[in-house]
C-alpha cells in the first residue's frame, strides 16, 4: 500500500457528497432537521417547552404573536466504507494494494473533510474501525474470506444509516446483484460501488492449456485458453458488468472500475472523478 | 484384426509417460483466477451426470494418445480384412522318395526344401502358410491356412518316402487352395519335363542334382515249411560300382536259437537287373541292406516272415469215381493245397469243396441226364480267369444237361462250364465218356479254379509290394474292415477283392475285420523310377503369372492408414494447443 501516495492525494481531495439532507452528529454539514445552524431553515409559532433563545423578538413585536425561528441543524455525516476481505482481492499484490490504498483514501478524506470515517472489513474475521484506527485497520487486513462479498456480509455487523458509503471489491462473484446492491444501499444517502479489478480479470492472457483455480472455492477448472474460449470469457465478463452497473443505479448508486495497475493518482482523476472531487468541498 | 508384427504393440507404452506428463504439467501450472465462473460455459442442463464436455476439454491429450495409438499399430504391422493384409503361401512338396537323396554335399534334397520354404515364407511375409505333399495321392501337412510355424513345423517332421507320381493333381489342388492371383510354390528335385505344362501360378523350384545309385528294386520272401526263400532285384542306375555286398542279416525265428548273416556279393550289369536268391532256416524278419550311397533308403528293406496259406480243398460224397480219382490226381501234385481242409476245423467258407452236381459245393463236377458230347466248336468267354490258357484241341467233352449259372465254355447248345452268381462253378462233364481229363487243359482248369479260390480268401493277396502298388485286398460281406497303417487307419469299404489306392508311404498295413487283425502286408521303401537319380537336377523356373502381391509391389508394405491417422492426430493437437499470437506478447503467467 502507497500510504504516501495516499497522503499526496488527500489535501486536494473531498467526497462526493449526495445532496440529499444527511443524518449524524453534530458537525459542519447542514441535516435534514431543525438544529442550532446559523441557517434559518423555517419559521413557526411557539410551542410551550421552545427554547426561547429561538424566538424571534422582531416578529413579536411586528405581529404580537410568539413566533419562533426554526434554524437548520449542521451534522457531522457518517461515511461507510465497506472492504471487501475475499481472497479475490489479493489475486495479485497490486490488486491488494489498491484495494487498500482505496479504502484509506475515502477514509482520510472524509476525515480530512470533517465527516465520521467507518472502516468494515468484511473478511473472514470482520474488522470494524472508525476514524484514525482505519489506517491501522487497513494494514492489519488480509484478504483471506473464502467466501464472496454477499456471503461475508452477514458477518458484519448491521450497516447503520450513513450519508455515503463506499464498497470496495471486485464484485466478481456470482450473487443476486440488484438484492446485494439494495442491500448495500439501505440507510444510506449515497453508495459507491468501487470496482478493484487486477489486468488477469480484465484481459487474461492465453495461449496454453491451464489449470484455472477459483481464488476462493479452490474449485478447478481444465481449460485451454484457445482464442475462442478468451472470447468467451470476455463476452461473459461484460454481460457481468452490464448487471452490476444497473443493479448499482437501480440502487440510486454508482459503479466505478479500478484497474488495479493503474495508479492511484490516475484513477481519481479517471474513472473514480465521481467518488472524489477536487478541492476538498461538501 | 491381426498384427504382422505384434511386438511392435510395445510402442503402446509410450501411453503411459505421456499421461503422466499431461497431468503432471497441468499440475504444474495453475491458474488462479478470481471468477471461475466466468471461465465455465454455461450449460442449459445441471452439472451432475455424464459430463461429455469434460472429455473435450482434454482434446489434446485424446489426440496425442490417438497419436501413440496410431503409431503403434504401425509398427505392429496391423492387418484389417482378409484379402487385404493377409498373405497366403501354399507350398508344395515332393512326396516321393527321391527327395531324400543326399546330394553331393550330403545334405537331403528334402533339408534343402525345408530351408527354401522357410526363406519363402519370410521373403513374402507371409502369414497363412498352406503345405502340401504330393503323391499318388496328395495330401494337406499343414493348414489350410497354418501359422507359418506350425507349417514350417510340420514340414520339418515330414519324411518323403512316397512313389514316382504326376505331381499335377497335387499343383492343381494347390492352386485351388491358394485361389486366384496367388502365388503356388513346388519345391522337387527335378526340372520341369515340359514347363509349359505346369500351372501358370506355379513356381518350380527343383534341389536335386543327378547321382548314381544302386538299388534294391523288388524284394520277396516266401516261407514254407520251415525254410525261407528271399528274392532279391537289385539294380544300378549311372556309373556306380560293378559290384556291391548285399548284407542279410535273418533274425531268429520262433524255433530258432540264432539268427543268420550272409554277405552276397552282386554283380551288376550296366543295365538291367541282378536277382539274387536266398534260403534261411528258421528265420525271422530278414533285413537286407545295401552299401549307403546317394540314396540309402532304398537300399534296405526288412522282410517278416509271410508263410504261405494252402488253399483247403475237400471231396464231397457221391462224387463218382473218376471224377474223384481225377480230382485227387490233381491235388495230388498242385502247390499250396491242403486236403481236407474241412476236417482241420477250417470254416466251410474257406474249403474249396469240389462235390457231384445238386449239392452245396462250391465246384461241381458231373454230367446228369442225357449225355452229349462235342469235339468242338468250343466258345469260351474270353479273358475269364477261370479259363486262363485252357486249349480244348482236340478234346472230346461229353456233357449233361446245362447246368445253372452264367455260361462260361459253351458247345453248340450244350454249355460246359457255368458260374453262379455266388461264385458256385459247374462243370458240365462226364469224364467216363471225355478225353479232356488226359489233355493238359484239366489241370490247368482246375488250377484256374483253386487259383481263383486262393484269390477270394480274406486278407491280401500280395504280401510284399513296392511303392505305388495298388493294395489289393479281399473282404467278406457283411463285416467291417479297417486298414491300418503307418499314416493311421481308414476304413475299407466294399466286399469281394477290392484293389485299394497305393498307400502313400511304405511299412506294414494290417487289414482289421471288426478289431481283429486278419491279415497283413508289407509296403516296401522300393520304387525304381525312384532310384533312378540321374534325371535329377536344380531349376527356379519362375511362375508364368505374376501373384497380386506383387502387381501391388515387391515389399510387402505395411498399412498406411495407421500413418494417416497419426499425422491428423499431430496437425489436430498442433490446432488446438496453438498458441494465440497476441497473447503471447502480454505479461507472462503467474
Amino acid at each position: 500500500m502507497d500510504e504516501a501516495a495516499v497522503a499526496r492525494l488527500v489535501p486536494g481531495l473531498g467526497l462526493a457528497l449526495p445532496r440529499v439532507p444527511h443524518r449524524g452528529r453534530v458537525g459542519e454539514v447542514r441535516a435534514t432537521s431543525a438544529g442550532s445552524s446559523l441557517e434559518l431553515h423555517d419559521f413557526r409559532a411557539y410551542q410551550p417547552g421552545d427554547d426561547l433563545r429561538q424566538v424571534d423578538w422582531n416578529a413579536v413585536a411586528r405581529t404580537g404573536e410568539m413566533v419562533l425561528r426554526v434554524r437548520q441543524e449542521e451534522v457531522s455525516p457518517r461515511v461507510e466504507v465497506v472492504l471487501d476481505g475475499s481472497r479475490s482481492m489479493a489475486l495479485s499484490p497490486r490488486k491488494a494494494a489498491c484495494a487498500r490504498e482505496l479504502a484509506l483514501l475515502t477514509a482520510e478524506v472524509a476525515g480530512r473533510q470533517g465527516l465520521t470515517p467507518t472502516l468494515l472489513v468484511a473478511g473472514a474475521r470482520p474488522e470494524r474501525a472508525q476514524g484514525p484506527a482505519c489506517r491501522a485497520a487497513l494494514h492489519a487486513t488480509t484478504f483471506d474470506a473464502r467466501d464472496d462479498l454477499s456471503a461475508s456480509l452477514a458477518r458484519l455487523p448491521p450497516l447503520r444509516p450513513c450519508g455515503l458509503r463506499v464498497v470496495v471489491s471486485d464484485f466478481l462473484f456470482e450473487a443476486d446483484l440488484p438484492a446485494l446492491c439494495s442491500r448495500l444501499s439501505r440507510g444510506a444517502a449515497g453508495l459507491f460501488l468501487v470496482q478493484v479489478l487486477d489486468a488477469e480479470d480484465l484481459d487474461p492472457s492465453g495461449g496454453e492449456g491451464a489449470r484455472l483455480v477459483d481464488s476462493e472455492s479452490d474449485a478447478a477448472l481444465e481449460e485451454l485458453l484457445t482464442e475462442d474460449v478468451l472470447a468467451a470469457y470476455a463476452r461473459r465478463f461484460a454481460e457481468h458488468q452490464r448487471s452490476l452497473r444497473a443493479a448499482a443505479v437501480r440502487a440510486r448508486g454508482a459503479l466505478l472500475t479500478a484497474p488495479a495497475p493503474d495508479a492511484l493518482a490516475a484513477l481519481v482523476a479517471g474513472p473514480l472523478r465521481p467518488l472524489f472531487v477536487a478541492g476538498g468541498g461538501a | 484384426m491381426s498384427f504382422g508384427f505384434p511386438w511392435g504393440l510395445l510402442a503402446l507404452g509410450a501411453l503411459v509417460p505421456l499421461v503422466a506428463a499431461y497431468f503432471l504439467r497441468r499440475r504444474q501450472k495453475p491458474v488462479v483466477v478470481s471468477a471461475l465462473f466466468l471461465w465455465r460455459t454455461p450449460r442449459p442442463r445441471a452439472e451432475a451426470g455424464p459430463r461429455w464436455e469434460r472429455f473435450t476439454r482434454e482434446a489434446s491429450l485424446l489426440l496425442e494418445a490417438l497419436a501413440v495409438v496410431a503409431a503403434a499399430l504401425f509398427l505392429a504391422d496391423v492387418r484389417l480384412g482378409e484379402t487385404a493384409r493377409t498373405r497366403h503361401l501354399v507350398l508344395v512338396v515332393d512326396g516321393s522318395l527321391s527327395m531324400s537323396a543326399r546330394g553331393p554335399d550330403g545334405v537331403p534334397v528334402l533339408e534343402k526344401a525345408r530351408r527354401e520354404a522357410a526363406k519363402r515364407v519370410e521373403e513374402d511375409g507371409a502369414t497363412q502358410v498352406t503345405v502340401l505333399a504330393s503323391g499318388v495321392t496328395p495330401r494337406v501337412l499343414a493348414g489350410p491356412e497354418a501359422e507359418p510355424s506350425r507349417a514350417l513345423a510340420a514340414l520339418e517332421s515330414f519324411q518323403a518316402m512316397g512313389a514316382d507320381h504326376d505331381v499335377m493333381p497335387s499343383l492343381v489342388w494347390a492352386q485351388e487352395l491358394a485361389g486366384a492371383g496367388r502365388r503356388v510354390v513346388f519345391l522337387t528335385d527335378a526340372p520341369p519335363e515340359a514347363p509349359a505344362l505346369v500351372p501358370a501360378s506355379v513356381r518350380w523350384m527343383a534341389f536335386g542334382a543327378g547321382r548314381d545309385n544302386v538299388a534294391l528294386v523288388s524284394a520277396q520272401r516266401r516261407d514254407e515249411g520251415g525254410t525261407a526263400t528271399v528274392t532279391l532285384r537289385v539294380a544300378r542306375f549311372g556309373a556306380g560300382p560293378q559290384e556291391v555286398e548285399a548284407r542279410v542279416r535273418a533274425k531268429p525265428g520262433p524255433g530258432a536259437k540264432e539268427g543268420t548273416e550272409r554277405v552276397e556279393r552282386v554283380r551288376l550289369p550296366d543295365e538291367g537287373t541282378t536277382t539274387v536268391r536266398l534260403t534261411f532256416q528258421g528265420a525271422g524278419d530278414v533285413e537286407v541292406a545295401l552299401p549307403d550311397d546317394a540314396l540309402p533308403e532304398d537300399g534296405r528293406v526288412s522282410l517278416p516272415p509271410s508263410p504261405i496259406r494252402p488253399v483247403a480243398v475237400g471231396l464231397a460224397e457221391g462224387l463218382a469215381p473218376p471224377e474223384r480219382q481225377s480230382l485227387e490226381r490233381f491235388l495230388a501234385v498242385a502247390p499250396e493245397v491242403e486236403r481236407d481242409g474241412a476236417k482241420e476245423g477250417a470254416s466251410p467258407e474257406e474249403v474249396l469243396l469240389f462235390g457231384p452236381r445238386g449239392t452245396d459245393a462250391r465246384v461241381t463236377v458231373g454230367a446228369p441226364g442225357k449225355p452229349r458230347t462235342f469235339v468242338g466248336p468250343f466258345f469260351s468267354e474270353k479273358g475269364h480267369p477261370l479259363l486262363d490258357d485252357v486249349q480244348l484241341a482236340g478234346v472230346r467233352w461229353t456233357a449233361g444237361d446245362n447246368p445253372p449259372g452264367r455260361p462260361l465254355m459253351t458247345a453248340g447248345e450244350a454249355v460246359l462250364v457255368s458260374e453262379e452268381e455266388g461264385g458256385r462253378v459247374h462243370l458240365n462233364v462226364d469224364l467216363t465218356r471225355s478225353n479232356v481229363q488226359r489233355v493238359a487243359a484239366w489241370p490247368v482248369l482246375l488250377g484256374n479254379v483253386v487259383r481263383e479260390a486262393r484269390r477270394t480268401r480274406e486278407g491280401f493277396p500280395r504280401r510284399q509290394l513296392t511303392l505305388g502298388e495298388p493294395l489289393p485286398v479281399v473282404t467278406e460281406a457283411g463285416a467291417r474292415y479297417t486298414l491300418v497303417g503307418p499314416g493311421g487307419s481308414r476304413p475299407v469299404f466294399g466286399a469281394g477283392a477290392v484293389d485299394l489306392p497305393p498307400p502313400s508311404g511304405p511299412g506294414r498295413y494290417v487289414l482289421e475285420r471288426d478289431g481283429d487283425e486278419v491279415d497283413s502286408a508289407e509296403v516296401l521303401a522300393l520304387d525304381a523310377r525312384e532310384s533312378d537319380l540321374r534325371g535329377r537336377g536344380a531349376a527356379d523356373v519362375a511362375a508364368r503369372e505374376s501373384s497380386d502381391e506383387e502387381e501391388r509391389g515387391s515389399a510387402p508394405g505395411r498399412a498406411r492408414w495407421p500413418l494417416v491417422l497419426l499425422l491428423v492426430a499431430l496437425v489436430a493437437d498442433f490446432y488446438v494447443t496453438r498458441r494465440v499470437p497476441h497473447l503471447e506478447s502480454q505479461t507472462p503467467r503467474r
